[in-house]
């Protein structure tokens, strides 16, 4: 056995005692609740979403002739096509909520601070990019919602002056949805939008590392115990029995609640009720409440506040001298998301 | 060309080396003047070439993915005028599939008598349908609605005062024709 080891080590000089002590940084004790597993939740999930897409790629042909049967083959046919299928899908619902749930915490315990407000924006690209992957992956479907919901966000990219006609161009190629706008978007949803969020990834995980965790001090906690634990084995343990978990939600969600299929595309007709997928929802009621054009924008301004926000936080403490002031304007933004959701989420039109 | 461009930036590479390597014959006599233009010169035409041949490269990339199109549009017989009763409409169906309502609204007998609505939502592209209880054109998507004319009475279509498109229609020996598009963009199977 030793010998074995002898000849991987003459070959691959990496020391095991050397890559335990840098892989294994201390962990602040407050990672031990739960509301801190919530950054790495994402990140199994998308290793679930990387395995069931690469199997669902085996049989799903990336063409507006094809692509709804294709689907309906995996769901109907091939052998536990539904359930891979479903576990894709509520993967995608669960990566969602979990980011956004990341976010709100990192938000609401300012760890965006200083130094930290470059990973914030690293987490504000990841969080985009992780919308794009749900948006093209659930236009690959093919389906009557999913095809006007492609039809509009190309629309919605037409109305932002100047570049918007580019946008729409580069993403159906063509003025309209025409025979490449799928395999366009499958492109999209398959290789380059996921390997973009693997490098966004490993520059979020790098920084993190690189500043360590933001400290935080909890007043049930003693003040003379130790104030920090092993992130091997101890934390790892912790992503293992959430990422076990999560495996068991997801096949429980796949199995109650498996994904279904609307009817096919109809490019002559839009249905008579039509929402986004639920993570849209506030965006589509904002639309509905004003102008083409004011929307959008209004849109894209929000996302760049959200974007700059640890410079405007500074600011804010600055000028008011009032440490607090991020953590209300945030509670009147989640009323804000949550209450355009519920909106949208119970009227039909 | 690419190639070329890359061939040429690697020549420069090497003539910038025989400069570097020329270095300790300084003593030689070289100027200074001379050794810095000898040695930017390189530097500039080779900066030169990568920008010329990676851009040219981005250039085809960006035409690769921006495909040059042109809808195919077509002159198209609608209907005779004598039969077209002044108040009248009917529910054109271009050969690409797209749905026009063309209404009757006067008796000069000139092509001003007609309105072609696209059913195209100038918001953002839903197909909006006639409600006959309100009288109006919808669209599902926004709530945006159009009178029988197209112009926006309610939702965002209303606020950024954005009318249903109207097609160009001609009258020819008392035939009423429309221009539209004549190639099926999606095929289903």
């Amino acid at each position: 056995m030793s010998r074995i080891a002898d000849w991987f080590q003459e070959r691959l000089p990496v020391s095991g005692v050397q890559l335990a002590e840098l892989t294994n940084e201390p962990v602040p004790n407050h990672l031990r609740r739960w509301w801190w597993c919530l950054g790495g939740t994402p990140a199994y999930l998308f290793v679930v979403q990387i395995v069931t897409g690469i199997l669902l790629a085996f049989y799903y042909q990336a063409a507006p002739e094809t692509a709804y049967q294709s689907v309906q083959r995996i769901t109907e046919e091939i052998s536990f096509g539904w359930y891979l299928r479903s576990v894709h899908k509520w993967a995608a619902t669960l990566m969602i909520a979990a980011i956004i749930l990341h976010q709100m915490r990192v938000y609401f315990t300012a760890a965006y601070r200083k130094p930290r407000e470059i990973n914030w924006m690293v987490g504000m690209c990841l969080l985009l990019t992780t919308l794009v992957i749900g948006f093209t992956g659930y236009s690959l479907v093919f389906e009557q919602l999913s095809y006007w919901g492609a039809t509009v966000a190309a629309n919605i990219c037409d109305t932002v002056p100047y570049v918007g006609v580019y946008a729409k161009q580069l993403l159906l190629a063509g003025e309209t949805y025409n025979e490449n706008t799928v395999s366009r978007f499958y492109i999209l949803h398959a290789a380059v939008l996921p390997a973009t969020l693997i490098m966004l990834l490993v520059i979020h995980i790098g920084i993190l590392r690189l500043q360590g965790v933001t400290e935080l001090h909890f007043e049930d906690e003693p003040e003379d115990g130790p104030q920090h634990f092993d992130f091997f084995p101890d934390h790892l343990y912790t992503e293992v029995i959430a990422g076990l978990v999560l495996m068991i939600l997801l096949s429980v969600l796949a199995t109650l609640f498996p994904a279904t299929m609307g009817p096919q595309a109809d490019p002559l007709t839009t249905p008579e009720i039509i929402k986004p997928e639920w993570f849209f929802y506030a965006t589509f009621r904002w639309l509905k409440l004003f102008s083409g054009t004011v929307a959008v924008l209004s849109m894209g301004f929000i996302v760049f506040i959200m974007f700059v926000w640890p410079f405007i936080d500074a600011w804010l403490v600055r000028v008011t001298r009032n440490e607090d002031v991020s953590f209300w304007i945030g509670i009147v933004g989640v009323f804000l998301l949550v209450g355009l959701t519920t909106w949208e989420a119970l009227v039909a039109h | 060309m690419l190639e070329a461009d890359l061939l040429e930036a690697d020549m420069e590479r090497e003539a910038d080396n025989v400069v570097h390597e020329a270095k300790p014959a300084d003593s030689s006599g070289m100027t200074e003047r001379r050794r810095t233009f000898l040695e930017r010169w390189p530097s500039a035409l080779m900066g030169f070439g990568l920008v010329a041949g990676y851009g040219m490269f981005a250039s085809f990339i960006g035409q690769f993915l921006f495909p040059s199109r042109k809808k195919q549009h077509a002159s198209q017989y609608v209907a005779d005028l004598q039969s077209f009763a002044h108040g009248q409409s009917m529910t054109y169906v271009s050969p690409a599939g797209e749905r026009v309502v063309v209404t009757r609204v006067a008796e000069t007998g000139a092509v001003e008598d007609f309105i072609a609505l696209s059913s195209v939502c100038p918001h953002l592209g839903c197909q909006v349908h006639w409600e006959s209880q309100n009288n109006r054109f919808f669209c599902p998507c926004h709530n945006g609605a159009f009178d029988p004319e197209g112009n926006p009475i309610a939702g965002p279509p209303q606020e950024a005062n954005q009318a249903l498109p109207r097609y160009q229609l001609h009258v020819e020996n008392g035939l009423l024709f429309i221009d539209a598009s004549t190639e099926r963009l999606v095929k289903l199977a």
